[in-house]
């Protein structure tokens, strides 16, 4: 049944209502959780990059008063991945990088369990380790996965081998060609950037059980059925055998998209039938992030004179750091981020995820759109230098229109980033340049254009209609400080149920609970997790109204759902109140519920396009203008940022003001990556930057407010049009 | 050592060393979760507490230096359920995202409107030079601190 | 933790004298503000098996204030000493240090003794403010009260005879004299900066100079001192350029010692510009 009803009444302003709480310092995170009435784990982890374990002694470790269990390779032996298996819980055999977890201790303290670490004896033969991409692909070096042949991929047919994890390529058109023609200016760049760690307040940590024997494993993460997933193929053991739940999270920022710590705190648990907690300290957070990767890009783009790119090339190296990870996933993203914004006549692009006896990166807002959209304004800017070009008036003769085609041939649907131009335009135009204020210092201002994504996947939803009028939404969404969970969701399910969004009880995440979902990140949770969501409350939608229809004797199609009641349209007061419906039902049918699902509907790509890529196509991009301007001290290479305008592509905003907060956010995450934050690597493999003191993130004095215009109406599979804001960055 | 501490109000005997940081204590022994252990180095502010009305990081706070003194910490700054004009501000404007920085902000900003009833939003963002959020990009938390502030017509009571 | 009862792991001794025995010990710390001692775990270190608290010295909290000098008790804290240091134009440096150092909680529980006494501090504000002052540090030890330039304590401190405690800071008060305290840290304000330069001079051209920061300890930097003498002080940046080599700039994860030299001469310019305003202005 198709039942219509408005989604502007989805569009609020909803204040958070884990507000108070955080405010008052109330809110239980896990780390708060983690008390004097469980055991406490800590993980021995190696001090060097690379080698050979000769020894492991766990004797001396294991006779300490206090020590309950110790848990090594042989508990986990199975290897994990998000594309390729090639990452053991604990190091078997050999050591990759700096911090690598060997063995896990659980105590009575945190105290004992940390003396038990220093207890440990690990002797390990050294070998020279591979730090940096250009060291790891030279034809002589050592491999850092000897059997990479073996290991299981989530797909055959991508280039891999040596060194290289992954290679992704997008071939589209004939660029040789292009690069040759006679009437082209050809621009050459080499950019290259370094680490960002995520530095959420809330370090990865976990309380695990061993109930009725299934694992339960509490834990600060954004993806609870891939810490299910990965804790059950570490011990190989069939998924159904552990259960996630997940509170409040403290930030995440992608760091807690994949699973580390988890699975250490399960096997602990079990081994020594008590509840253990476990959390990284701050140092381990930093030493051992899943960080932004470093990567280096050589492009080349062929321009005639009136501007158009007939070809672009490039080749892109991500370090994955020891293992895989995120970044045999990202290889996808440079199609849709590097090789994004604009129109191209023909392109070959080639990525290449490497690995590196260093610690492995992973996901980070936005990933390598950020730095691929860097490296491609930057070389747009160039290239308009060279050509003689403004790049206000570049970006709008070839940005992504519709019809365009993309990297991979994908067709996009919609007129979003030149009318998003016009608008940033517009917005300089309105007020005056901040010139002034650089004084004597140099000035500088540029204008960038970015494409990322909504990363679409399975997501499930049930609502269940309480007897009180209320809803309780179940999913296995998690409120990480994004807003999604407490506003977005509970908005979508108070606007199709016609009730208060105070009345739409959320769930936190149970993977007992709700059914299966990729996890929080990419921007998705309002469309995915709201898609499942909107699903599952239309169908109780239509089950109330099937009711009500019956007693009110007036077809479905002329009833409507608001403030807690069915009404006839056009006859306020003549209906009943939801409660009297649900009263009704369950007297006859039992209690009312509802079930819903989304996933990525694919979107083509042309066929031959791409190789190796998990995502051919982008479902749901997501467009970005940024206008910056600094103030440059020739002095001492100081930065002051004067103004930062955004125009977002955000489809439908339902809550602006959280969109805001979120855009605000993330382009002072930005402000840090290019700014401030600085992660370098030690000859020991080892990040450098332990703690708060070397790793600057931006304090209140460094931001500024950014000024924001959400650009609506672009086309949007995502609940009531909406695109997701969780990756904005600058 | 047993050492006598006033902690948001009421006195506490404890046995333990006195070097232990405050903080790991409110948080380890009296299970006070609401400051948060974040940094361990006295940078980033969420571990704020006021020690005889002074907002200052209880993770550089031995025990042993806090006998005689009065601790307040974020679940002791205001009655349940009632939050005080910060923490209203702070809700109005709806600038809480993951909220680990957000107790530490609020001892800092209390005591810092306390002392400082009409700040410019320049002293606003300098007092926060220890309060250190990852989330919001701190410029609606200075919108709110401002909106109490005597220079605000709108100023909420 | 529960400690060992014969063995306490605070001590707060009532007298000088007590606290020197206490020290005397081989596995005893002097603690102040604490902000140093608490982070020894981020430093790797156990912490100091017998912590010697000073909060119950009497006279450690002393601020007196004479026309020629300020006497500043080791325990004074950062927000307390630029609540009430007098407003002499010779002492901006010093309550620029004392303002502007690390962050408004810090500044709360940190005190000027601790600051300077901390052994591997090397971007403490106070030190160079204080040499740039000709500010004496007095220290107790079992043989009496000493005093010395707090430039020469910190070139000292660590072969001093122990046990030694820093009981208070006297600057000279000199109406003639202007100071001034440049830091430039990595962001717009915070800790640690790259480096830290405190001058003071009259209309003579005699200059005090203080590093911080740019190398592993504090010093006073006569060189520049010598040459701003004789020097038009517009080219005073160029002057400190040439000498700024000799410095040899700490290379920490985050700030390479390069750039710490290279805003060296930089920061001089600004000092000095400063400098010579307030000295117009002075009658």
């Amino acid at each position: 049944m198709n039942i219509a009803f408005d989604p502007a009444s989805a569009v609020m302003n909803l204040p958070r209502r884990d507000a108070l709480d955080k405010l008052t310092g109330r809110t239980r995170y896990t780390v708060d959780a983690i008390g004097p009435d469980m055991l406490h784990a800590v993980i021995v982890r190696s001090t060097v990059a690379s080698g050979r374990i000769v020894k492991l002694d766990l004797s001396k470790a294991q006779a300490l008063k206090g020590v309950r269990a110790i848990a090594t390779y042989s508990d986990a032996p199975w290897l994990h991945g998000i594309g390729i298996a090639d990452q053991p819980l604990f190091a078997h055999e050999m050591i990759r990088h700096h911090g690598e977890p060997i063995a896990a201790i659980a105590a009575d303290t945190e105290a004992i369990a940390r003396a038990a670490a220093a207890f440990v004896e690990i002797e390990v033969e050294q070998v020279a380790p591979l730090l940096t991409m250009a060291e790891a692909l030279e034809p002589s070096a050592l491999l850092v996965h000897p059997r990479w042949k073996d290991y299981e991929v989530l797909f055959a047919g991508a280039p891999r081998g040596g060194n290289v994890a992954w290679e992704a390529h997008v071939n589209r058109g004939d660029t040789d060609s292009a690069f040759a023609r006679p009437d082209v200016t050809i621009v050459e760049d080499c950019f290259r950037v370094s680490r960002q760690s995520h530095v959420p307040f809330e370090p990865r940590c976990a309380i695990a059980s061993y109930e009725d024997g299934r694992y339960h494993i509490q834990c600060s993460t954004q993806v609870p059925w891939t810490v299910r997933n990965i804790t059950a193929k570490v011990l190989g053991i069939a998924p159904s055998r552990v259960r996630v739940t997940v509170p409040a999270v403290g930030g995440g920022f992608g760091l807690k998209f994949d699973c580390t710590i988890e699975p250490v705190a399960a096997i602990l648990a079990r081994k020594t039938g008590r509840t253990v907690g476990l959390r990284n300290s701050r140092e381990e957070e930093f030493l051992t992030c899943l960080c932004r990767e470093n990567a280096e890009v050589q492009i080349r783009s062929a321009v005639t004179a009136e501007g158009e790119i007939v070809g672009r090339e490039a080749t892109v190296l991500m370090d994955c750091g020891a293992y895989g990870g995120e970044q045999i996933f990202l290889t996808t993203m440079t199609a849709h981020t590097l090789g994004g914004n604009y129109r191209l006549g023909s392109v070959k692009l080639n990525s290449r995820a490497v690995y590196t006896n260093t610690p492995p990166n992973g996901a980070f807002r936005a990933c390598n759109g950020v730095y691929n959209t860097f490296f491609l304004e930057r070389h747009t800017d160039n290239i308009c230098a060279a050509i003689g070009m403004d790049p206000v008036a570049f970006r709008k003769l070839n940005v992504l229109g519709d019809g365009s085609l993309g990297a991979t041939g994908q067709v996009f649907n919609g007129d979003v980033l030149k009318p998003m131009l016009e608008r940033m335009e517009a917005f300089r135009a309105a007020v005056p340049d901040k010139r002034p204020a650089a004084g004597k210092r140099l000035y500088g201002r540029a204008a960038t254009v970015g494409t990322w994504f909504v990363f679409v996947g399975p997501s499930s939803a049930t609502v269940n209609l309480n007897i009180d009028g209320s809803a309780t939404l179940v999913t296995s969404g998690v409120e990480i400080g994004q807003g999604t969970m407490v506003q977005a969701m509970p908005q979508i399910v108070s606007a199709v149920l016609g009730i208060d969004p105070a009345n739409v009880i959320v769930k936190t995440a149970d993977t007992d609970a709700s059914g299966r979902d990729v996890g929080v990140g990419g921007g998705r949770t309002t469309v995915s997790v709201g898609s499942a969501a909107q699903m599952a409350a239309e169908r109780v939608r239509e089950q109330i109204l099937e009711i009500a229809s019956e007693i009110l004797q007036t077809p479905p199609s002329k009833l409507v759902l608001a403030e807690g009641r069915v009404e006839i349209v056009g006859l306020p007061g003549s209906g009943m109140s939801l409660t009297e419906v649900i009263q009704h039902a369950e007297s006859i049918h039992g209690p009312i519920s509802g079930t819903g699902n989304f996933t990525g509907p694919g979107t083509p790509s042309l066929p031959g396009c791409a190789a190796g890529h998990f995502i051919d196509a982008i479902d749901i991009p997501v467009f970005a203008v940024h206008d910056c301007e600094v103030a440059i001290d020739p002095d001492t290479g100081h930065v002051e940022i004067l103004s930062y305008k955004v125009v977002q592509d955000v489809g439908r905003a339902l809550n602006p003001r959280a969109v805001r907060s979120q855009i605000q956010g993330g382009v002072t995450q930005g402000i840090g990556y290019a700014l401030h934050e600085q992660i370098t690597l030690g000859s020991n493999g080892n990040i450098e930057q332990s703690g708060f003191e070397q790793y600057l993130l931006p304090l209140a004095d460094d931001v500024v407010p950014v000024e924001i215009v959400l650009h609506e109406g672009a086309p949007s599979i995502g609940p009531f049009g909406t695109k997701g804001a969780g990756d904005s960055r600058s | 050592m047993v050492l006598e501490l006033i902690i948001n109000g009421e006195t506490r005997h404890l046995d333990i060393d006195p070097r232990a940081p405050l903080l790991d204590v409110l948080r380890g022994e009296f299970r006070l979760t609401g400051a948060k252990a974040v940094c361990g180095e006295g940078f980033c502010g969420a571990c704020m507490v006021l020690v005889d009305g002074e907002a200052v990081p209880s993770c550089l706070r031995p025990v042993g230096l806090l006998e005689g003194s009065e601790i307040v910490t974020i679940e002791g700054l205001a009655p349940v359920e009632q939050p005080n004009a910060v923490q209203r501000a702070l809700l109005e404007y709806d600038v809480v995202q993951c909220g680990m920085c957000f107790p530490g902000m609020v001892m800092t900003l209390t005591s810092f409107i306390d002392k400082n009833p009409s700040p410019s939003r320049e002293e606003v963002k300098h007092a926060l030079t220890g309060n250190i959020c990852r989330c919001t990009g701190y410029e609606r938390i200075v919108d709110a601190v401002m909106s109490l502030t005597e220079n605000d017509e709108a100023a909420t009571s | 933790m529960q400690a060992d009862a014969a063995f306490s792991t605070m001590i707060y001794p009532r007298t000088i004298a007590e606290a020197l025995d206490e020290l005397a010990e081989e596995h005893a710390i002097a603690v102040a503000g604490s902000t140093w001692v608490l982070r020894a775990p981020l430093r790797h270190e156990p912490l100091a098996p017998r912590f010697v608290a000073l909060n119950k010295l009497d006279g450690l909290r002393r601020f007196d204030v004479t026309t020629d000098a300020i006497s500043i008790g080791a325990m004074v804290t950062h927000d307390r000493l630029a609540q009430d240091l007098p407003e002499f134009m010779c002492l901006e440096a010093l309550r620029s240090a004392a303002e502007r150092a690390a962050n408004p909680g810090v500044r709360r529980i940190a005190t000027i003794g601790g600051n300077i006494a901390a052994h591997d501090f090397s971007a403490s504000d106070f030190a160079a403010a204080l040499i740039s002052l000709d500010a004496t540090v007095e220290i107790a030890q079992r043989s009496g009260l000493r005093k010395m330039l707090v430039g020469d304590f910190l070139a000292q401190r660590k072969a001093l005879e122990r046990p030694w405690l820093v009981t208070a800071i006297v600057v000279p008060v000199d109406p003639l004299r202007a100071s001034a305290h440049e830091r430039l840290p990595m962001r717009h304000a915070g800790d640690y900066p790259s480096a830290i330069l405190s001058a003071s001079a009259n209309r003579q051209g005699q200059w005090r100079i203080g590093v911080s920061a740019v190398e592993h300890q504090p010093k006073r930097w006569r060189a520049l001192e010598r040459a701003l003498q004789r020097q038009n002080l517009a080219k005073a940046e160029d002057v400190a350029r040439e000498l700024a080599g000799a410095f040899s700039g700490l290379n920490l994860p985050g700030t390479p010692g390069w750039y710490r030299v290279s805003v060296l001469p930089v920061l001089v310019r600004r000092a000095v510009a400063t400098i010579e305003a307030r000295l117009a202005v002075m009658t």
